[in-house]
């Protein structure tokens, strides 16, 4: 157990938490737009920035992503110190004038009282804000189908080449998660689209409804060790399965009661 | 365009078949064919076990690399902290207007690219300007011609 | 001459007496300076006009292994630089057609050249001995000692001035331990501009646990301005080499990489012949000098990006990863190359390890200064009369280094600043020029030493263009990973460029400053925590010149393009057409004879008419 002081509370926490899980637990609200539970932390967006002390250190003080920093014993965390909400509002203003179309770093601006950039807007740009959750993610479920490309200012999400990604296989994880939506899909009777690439999604056997990709169905299967039939019913069809089986199995076990 | 692909597997060959080795086999393609081909990338991408979106993401970060083949001579512009003070951006003008392209391009006739590089460590004799492997030092900005040329 | 495994430290000792043995049948030896000015100045034309010749002319005692193709000798002011020893005989700007003279007059007749000798532009004295030159007699050279004095690639050569030495006393006479104590004793701190210090680093590696330990050799120098590094890998390769596997018995490792820079093509050949050589002799690799300890050494290119030189960037560049560095809060100490515990150290502080292993830890503690020990290295380049590859005490000050050594500006022009610590540095004016060069005062003036390059300017050097420059560096060298570093440096850079077109206002300062402290506190790592010092540095010491940007429109130095107009001065102006010549958008017109006229609509400010008019008829407003 490590014990730590957060914006005047002492507080209990597991050795190797990160300071935001402890922050997030106490019901404390900072924004962290790079952040997923499903991926390891990335310290892109700075939002989640706390001061951090310790009486042993003479009055200095550190400047860290909360996400990033393990929990130690007698820290003491300020997450609205402030040169943390100067910080704040500083890097949400770029991020305003690198996306200065975007409603949610629109609404998140505003809650910071920033309705329009101080700084230079980007024209033309489009929405993304360069927290790398789609391509973590990606990597995350296995496939690393697209990346960051390019450095610096110029920094971008592309696929491989800049040509519909050969490794990609119609999951949507990248889209779904993506906070400020800005990569396109389209989806028509069985077809789906994303990234320029085609896909054909399964139909179930059973009801008919549309499940996931042929594509993204085969390499779950390899990767699971599971057969390719079980795609072949959705979801719900399973667990319809499922509830019946554990329906029979509950009938049977109410009927060797009666009889013992 | 083709490229004569045959080379690969000595390149390959030169390094551990491991992730680790991408950039040095890399350099070594973009040595050997002036910049990084397409199907280079794919089958470095194979070879080396490492997805291909993250060979795209290393041939565009480091500055080595170029996705698009090079002129016959390529003109790099030292960019560094001497340089600068004693004149590269006006000898970058005066190539800009004669060649006209700007630094990063390459003619349409693919005889010259014209590029700005990081300091290449001769400082004591800025501005320097290295045409292919010849090294002009304390060049003057009306020297220009003289390095078309190849003087 | 036979390669011999070295079996022990006494075969050590009796190969080099051995080596020197060679080196004494040639009395006189000449060496030919190839460090990087000299070579980009033609020293390679020179080198090979003298084995013709001397393959020519058979001077008696005197053949072509009388002559060393060097290392950076230092003076690259003066370059290409050819050396007699051991007299010193310093012949300066040698060309092709002087090298026949040198070997008749010099090499067979014993006289000097006098035209080639180096005359002060002050003092107006000519020296034959480049020893008693102030640009030299300052100067105390440790880990530059080998330049100019051995042969770029040759083990032997090395082994002759006491090379592996310090190696075989480290492996048969010191304990891993001792070897950390002679170096913490030292007081050595990172060369390469971080200042930890060396003996605490690899005290912290060799206590972990974890195996395998790694050692790396930074080799980067990405400071624009900076070859110092470049000079020591190319130009005495070894010492990097013998450091590294000293380093590597004390943190017990038996892997490890030098990264040499992309741009350094040179000193990655060089790197590894001496390698190749040091493995052939049984001084690097497997039972190194017959014991059982054993390190091998790779070599690992970069691809050409800044951010490399911070060393989580540079590990995953190792790791044939793209460069993005990793939040400091896990120390690379501990989870460094491929995440195992790793030494970290710089091309200079390795260079030193034999030398302070050899003569003891309290002998260079008594160098420099109290907290910054030893001698440091430094490019002094710019605006300086004499630009070259110096190294001296800590402690020296920036004055002694500017005018003892640089011999004050060029041209006579006054000093204007000193710039320091390359992108991350900053310019110190000149009631800072007394300071002490060390890790921690010019720091505190808001500067830093940083690796190693020093840069003079004068009043010609704008001080807002010099802070756009920088920013425009890093704004190009960020990896992007982060939003203060690529969105806030990049803004920064906007506004700088907003004053140098005359086009901010004064609340514009205030912008940057506010957004300079948030982009210090905000960001992932070295390159964006230190990304504002450019602006912040000059904004404290120049904030007049930013001023005259801003409020009156005016560039002070005549650079920033918007703000200057070239126009010819029809008193000095006769007409000889060489300005309409070099002008490329033809805005100059008049006839032979007749004042010419500048056409400020079509001009874009090139400056080439400034730089060919020789009346002086071109002005700067």
């Amino acid at each position: 157990m490590v014990h730590l002081t957060i914006n005047g509370t002492r507080v209990q926490a597991t050795e190797g938490e990160m300071l935001l899980t402890v922050i997030r637990r106490m019901g404390i609200d900072i924004p962290a737009l790079c952040h997923h539970e499903a991926v390891e932390p990335f310290g892109a967006c700075r939002l989640c920035l706390v001061e951090i002390t310790k009486d042993s250190w003479n009055g200095w003080k550190g400047y860290v992503t909360s996400c990033l920093y393990p929990v130690e014993n007698d820290l003491i965390v300020n997450t609205h110190a402030d040169k943390v909400i100067e910080a704040r509002k500083t890097l949400i203003d770029l991020q305003l004038a690198r996306c200065p179309n975007s409603p949610e770093i629109q609404q998140l601006a505003a809650q910071f009282g920033i309705n329009r950039t101080s700084y230079e807007p980007k024209v033309d740009g489009d929405n993304c804000i360069l927290c790398g959750l789609c391509t973590r993610i990606c990597d995350q479920m296995g496939f690393a189908a697209i990346s960051t490309v390019e450095r610096g200012h110029g920094r971008r999400i592309a696929p491989p080449l800049d040509q519909p990604p050969p490794d990609c296989v119609g999951c949507l994880a990248c889209a779904l998660n993506c906070p400020t939506h800005v990569i396109p899909f389209t989806q028509a009777g069985d077809r789906r689209t994303i990234w320029e690439k085609d896909f054909e999604l399964i139909t179930c056997s059973r009801c008919g409804r549309k499940t996931i990709t042929r594509e993204f169905a085969t390499a779950l299967s390899k990767m699971r060790g599971i057969p390719e039939s079980y795609f072949e019913l959705c979801d719900a069809c399973h667990r319809e399965d499922t509830a019946q089986g554990m329906g029979r199995i509950a009938a049977w076990s109410r009927r060797e009661e009666k009889a013992s | 365009m083709n490229h004569d692909l045959s080379k690969l597997p000595d390149i390959f060959a030169r390094y551990p078949r491991e992730p680790q080795s991408l950039i040095a086999v890399l350099q070594d393609i973009q040595k050997e064919f002036n910049f990084l081909p397409c199907e280079a990338l794919k089958e470095a991408a194979q070879h080396l076990d490492v997805p291909l979106s993250k060979v795209f993401s290393v041939s565009t970060f480091y500055n080595a690399f170029s996705l698009n083949p090079k002129g016959e001579k390529v003109i790099r512009i030292c960019m560094g902290t001497t340089c600068h003070i004693r004149g590269a951006a006006l000898i970058q003008d005066q190539l800009e207007s004669k060649l006209g392209i700007n630094a990063g391009q390459t003619t349409s006739d693919m005889k010259y690219t014209l590029e700005v590089v990081n300091c290449v460590g001769a400082c004591s004799m800025a501005p320097v300007v290295i045409v292919n492997d010849k090294y002009y030092a304390d060049v003057k900005v009306n020297q220009t011609k003289k390095i078309l040329r190849g003087g | 001459m036979a390669i011999t495994r070295i079996a022990s430290p006494k075969a050590l000792d009796k190969l080099r007496t051995e080596c020197q043995k060679e080196q004494q049948k040639h009395p006189r030896k000449l060496m030919v300076c190839c460090g990087p000015g000299c070579l980009a100045n033609g020293a390679a034309e020179i080198v090979s006009e003298f084995k013709a010749q001397l393959k020519k002319k058979r001077i008696k005692g005197f053949d072509v292994e009388a002559m060393k193709e060097t290392g950076c000798h230092g003076f690259c002011e003066q370059g290409p630089l050819v050396v007699v020893e051991p007299q010193g005989t310093f012949y300066t700007r040698v060309k092709k057609k002087d090298v026949e003279r040198i070997v008749e007059e010099t090499l067979r007749n014993n006289k000097i050249v006098d035209n080639l000798l180096y005359t002060h532009p002050i003092e107006k004295k000519t020296y034959r001995d480049y020893r008693e030159i102030p640009f030299y007699k300052h100067q105390k050279r440790i880990a530059l000692r080998n330049l100019g004095h051995i042969n770029q690639c040759d083990v032997r050569d090395y082994i002759a001035t006491g090379g592996y030495q310090a190696l075989a006393k480290a492996l048969t006479t010191l304990s891993p331990t001792e070897v950390i104590e002679q170096v913490k004793t030292s007081g050595l701190r990172g060369r390469g501009g971080g200042g930890f210090s060396t003996g605490r680093k690899w005290e912290s590696c060799a206590r972990l646990a974890e195996r395998p330990h790694y050692v790396i050799c930074n080799g980067d120098e990405g400071d624009p301005g900076a070859f110092m590094d470049r000079a020591i890998m190319e130009g005495d390769p070894h010492s990097v080499l013998e450091g590294m596997a000293i380093c590597a018995y004390a943190v017990d490792s038996s892997e490890g990489y030098i990264y040499v820079r992309e741009e350094y093509p040179l000193a990655v050949q060089f790197l590894q012949e001496a390698i190749r050589e040091a493995e052939a002799y049984g001084l690097l690799g497997d039972n190194i000098l017959g014991t059982d300890f054993s390190f091998h050494i790779k070599i690992s290119r970069g691809g050409g990006a800044f951010v490399c030189g911070e060393s989580s960037a540079l590990m995953r560049s190792v790791a044939g990863e793209v460069g993005e560095p990793r939040a400091k809060y896990i120390r690379s100490v501990q989870k460094g190359l491929f995440d195992k515990p790793t030494v970290l150290n710089n091309v200079e502080s390795f260079a030193n390890i034999p030398v302070i292993i050899e003569r003891g830890g309290k002998w260079y503690a008594r160098i420099g200064t109290e907290k910054s020990t030893g001698t440091k290295a430094f490019s002094l380049v710019g605006k300086v009369v004499n630009s070259g590859l110096i190294e001296v005490p800590m402690g020296t000050t920036l004055r002694q280094i500017v005018f003892d050594i640089g011999g004050g500006i060029r041209d006579n022009r006054p000093f204007k600043a000193v710039q320091t610590g390359g992108p991350s540095g900053g310019c110190l004016p000149e009631s800072k020029l007394d300071l002490s060069v060390d890790f921690d005062t010019l720091t505190k003036a808001g500067s830093m030493m940083g690796s190693g390059g020093m840069i003079v300017m004068d009043e010609g050097t704008c001080v807002v263009d010099v802070a756009k420059y920088f920013l425009k560096f890093l704004v190009e060298e960020s990896c992007g990973k982060c939003t203060p570093c690529r969105e806030g440096l990049y803004q920064l850079y906007l506004l700088a460029v907003k004053i140098s077109e005359g086009l901010a206002t004064e609340s514009d300062l205030g912008k940057m400053e506010q957004l300079s402290a948030v982009i210090i506190d905000a960001s992932l790592c070295g390159l964006g925590k230190s990304g504002p010092n450019p602006f912040l540095s000059t904004i404290q010491y120049f904030r007049d010149e930013y001023l005259a940007h801003i409020r009156d429109k005016r560039c002070p130095a005549g650079v920033c393009k918007a703000l200057i107009t070239y126009e010819v001065d029809a008193q000095a102006c006769d007409g000889c057409m060489a300005c309409i010549r070099a002008c490329a958008v033809n805005a100059i017109t008049g006839k032979k004879g007749e004042v010419h006229v500048i056409d400020q609509a079509k001009c874009n400010k090139c400056g080439a008419c400034f730089a060919v008019c020789n009346r002086h008829a071109i002005k700067v407003a």
